[in-house]
């Protein structure tokens, strides 16, 4: 696996993926999609597919592909390795989403939710399959909110492929296990290897699992916290754990999206109270002191003090 | 999001991001520092800020352009306001009116007497620019000393010429006068070939009054034969109730000429900017609007 396109820069989405195996082109096959890394606060989610002939099932099941998290690094690892090599009817993409693409998704002004982003991701990386070539008719997948609508989602958009969608997926077909050991390898080989974009100097690599609750993640968001920007484009933004702690340590941010208490918010942006409208007196005699709309308009004023 | 954050209260900041002329700065004379001064405001009569550059003998104004939700990346440090700082030319006249207004028709008075302010000391400086008081007044020679007493009739005369002027630059700079553009984008929803020379005047009149006292802006106004607007007041929407007529109920547009072929051809209207964004929203799980009005259907 060459992680040298996403290295090259980090802070974007990027693919992945092995030679299209030719008997894929010619025969029927079945294709499992898992992600890795989709609750951490530190680092990527990668979403992984991987495709083998309906025929070849058996071999993949021999190969004893397993729920990535029952298996130990270094059992993933392996397995990768034989997933690798059987490259003559295996076939594997990835979708690698970086902290910063899932930071800038969630907290834009129309927000994409994590879900919805992951459901693109996945119908993203199928297509591609598609236009590969892949003969695709059996679809698998683990679950991203309800499994029903999911499963409707996904056989509208791909007409003529069976879509079966099921909680734990990646432990009932060998097919999801092995796209879930794509993903997670992935993962383990981007976190473990992350480059800064950010001029750290000698980052502490000890953050633990990065998942929230690991409280090495907890000591490592703490140390790295800038009280002007923030966190390095390493960490995801728009989880609770960073945004809570940013909150509480650094200095105060005030976006014009932000959304404030009713009240209070109009009391700050100086708005007139509705009942202002209606008593004809005071607004006439604003008139008179308002500046001409040449000025309010670009928001130019007399200042008396620098 | 963060939500309900406090906001602390803007602190002076000890730099400020400034768009100045580059006359305002005189690398060759040292002596010529420009310098920023409080002088009265001729409109609002309180304390507004001004800058005295080459040696006081140029009037600068400052304006502030002031906006919520902007900061400054300056080199290497954050400054929390996002004010950016316009000094611009300013003729000195409109701060000399007011004083000379003060001073009334009574008798002719040098410059050097009316132009003493305890509130404002720094207006004696006005006296170093360059500038004709006689648009303003009528003026006296008495040996080598010039007395002056204030004309409404040339101080009118030459603000009319102000607005001629600012005139000319709206339309030079194709500044939006017409009443129905007022959106914060600036972007014209359509070319304004049909806009009036009254409105030219009428904003221009509105921008030269920023510089005078309301008194005197609307004695600039009769000047130029321009009508007062009716107030809002005015035009408020009739009651609801109105008086029938006796006469026949006629329709006061021609109804039947959208019945014509070339308005079936008309374009789709484009969506506006603000329409737009609300189609990007992700709608997913949101019911329609029209869903909570429909009666509930029962199980």
């Amino acid at each position: 696996m060459d992680l040298g396109p996403f290295e090259v820069n980090n802070s974007v989405s990027c693919r992945l993926s092995s030679q299209i195996p030719s008997l894929c082109l010619e025969q029927d096959c079945c294709l499992g999609i898992d992600e890795a890394g989709r609750g951490p606060v530190l680092g990527p989610m990668v979403y992984g597919i991987c495709f083998c002939p309906v025929s070849k099932k058996e071999n993949l099941k021999e190969m004893k592909v397993a729920d990535s998290k029952t298996l130990t690094e270094a059992e993933r690892e392996n397995l990768f390795e034989k997933l690798d090599e059987a490259k003559s009817f295996i076939g594997w993409a990835l979708q690698i989403l970086s902290p910063n693409t899932i930071s800038t998704s969630m907290l834009q002004r129309s927000k994409y939710n994590l879900n919805a982003l992951s459901h693109d991701t996945a119908i993203g990386l199928v297509q591609f399959a598609l236009d590969s070539g892949v003969q695709v008719k059996e679809i698998f997948v683990d679950t991203v909110g309800p499994a029903e609508k999911y499963e409707e989602k996904l056989s509208k958009l791909f007409p003529g492929i069976t879509v079966t969608v099921r909680p734990k997926a990646d432990s009932l077909f060998p097919v999801v296990s092995a796209a879930s050991i794509c993903a997670k390898v992935a993962r383990d080989r981007v976190v473990k290897g992350w480059n800064f974009a950010e001029e750290l100097g000698e980052v502490d690599t000890d953050y633990g699992s990065g998942y929230p609750n690991d409280p090495k993640t907890k000591a490592w968001l703490l140390k790295y916290l800038d009280p002007v920007f923030g966190y390095p484009q390493f960490v995801r933004f728009s989880w609770s754990t960073a945004q809570t702690l940013m909150e509480n340590k650094s200095a105060a941010v005030h976006w014009d999206d932000d959304e404030e208490g009713g009240e209070k918010g109009a009391q700050r942006l100086n708005n007139k109270s509705m009942l202002s409208y209606f008593s004809s007196a005071s607004g006439a005699a604003q008139s008179q002191t308002a500046a001409h709309r040449f000025f309010s308009d670009r928001r130019l004023k007399n200042i008396d003090t620098l | 999001m963060a939500t309900k954050k406090k906001r602390a209260p803007s602190a002076p900041s000890d730099s400020w991001v400034v768009i100045a002329a580059d006359s305002a700065v005189d690398p060759k004379r040292r002596d010529a520092d420009p310098c920023f001064v409080k002088l009265k405001n001729p409109r609002t009569d309180t304390a507004s800020l001004y800058m005295f550059g080459s040696g006081d003998t140029q009037l600068y104004e400052v304006k502030a352009f002031e906006e919520d939700f902007h900061s400054w990346f300056i080199g290497q440090t954050v400054q929390h306001d996002g004010r950016l700082l316009f000094i611009t030319p300013l003729d000195p006249l409109y701060l000399l009116l007011p004083y000379l207004l003060h001073a009334g028709k009574e008798k002719f008075q040098p410059l050097d007497q009316l132009l003493v302010d305890e509130n404002f000391p720094a207006c004696s400086r006005l006296l170093s620019c360059p500038c004709s008081v006689q648009h303003l007044a009528e003026e006296k020679e008495v040996g080598s000393r010039k007395f002056y007493r204030y004309s409404q009739e040339r101080t009118l005369d030459w603000l009319k010429k102000k607005v001629d002027r600012t005139v000319v630059a709206l339309k030079k700079k194709n500044i939006s006068v017409g009443e129905g553009v007022k959106s914060a984008t600036y972007i014209k929803v359509k070319t304004e070939s049909n806009c009036r020379e009254e409105d030219y005047l009428r904003y221009a009149h509105g921008l030269i009054s920023e510089y005078l006292s309301e008194d005197l802006s609307n004695a600039l106004l009769k000047h130029l034969n321009l009508p007062e607007l009716t107030s809002p007041k005015e035009s408020e929407p009739p009651s609801k109730k109105r008086k029938l007529s006796d006469k026949p109920v006629e329709a006061g547009e021609d109804y039947t000429k959208f019945n014509s072929a070339d308005f079936v051809r008309k374009p789709p209207k484009k969506m506006t900017a603000a329409q737009k964004t609300l189609a990007k929203v992700d709608k997913s799980g949101m019911k329609t609007m029209s869903s909570f009005f429909s009666p509930k259907v029962k199980k």
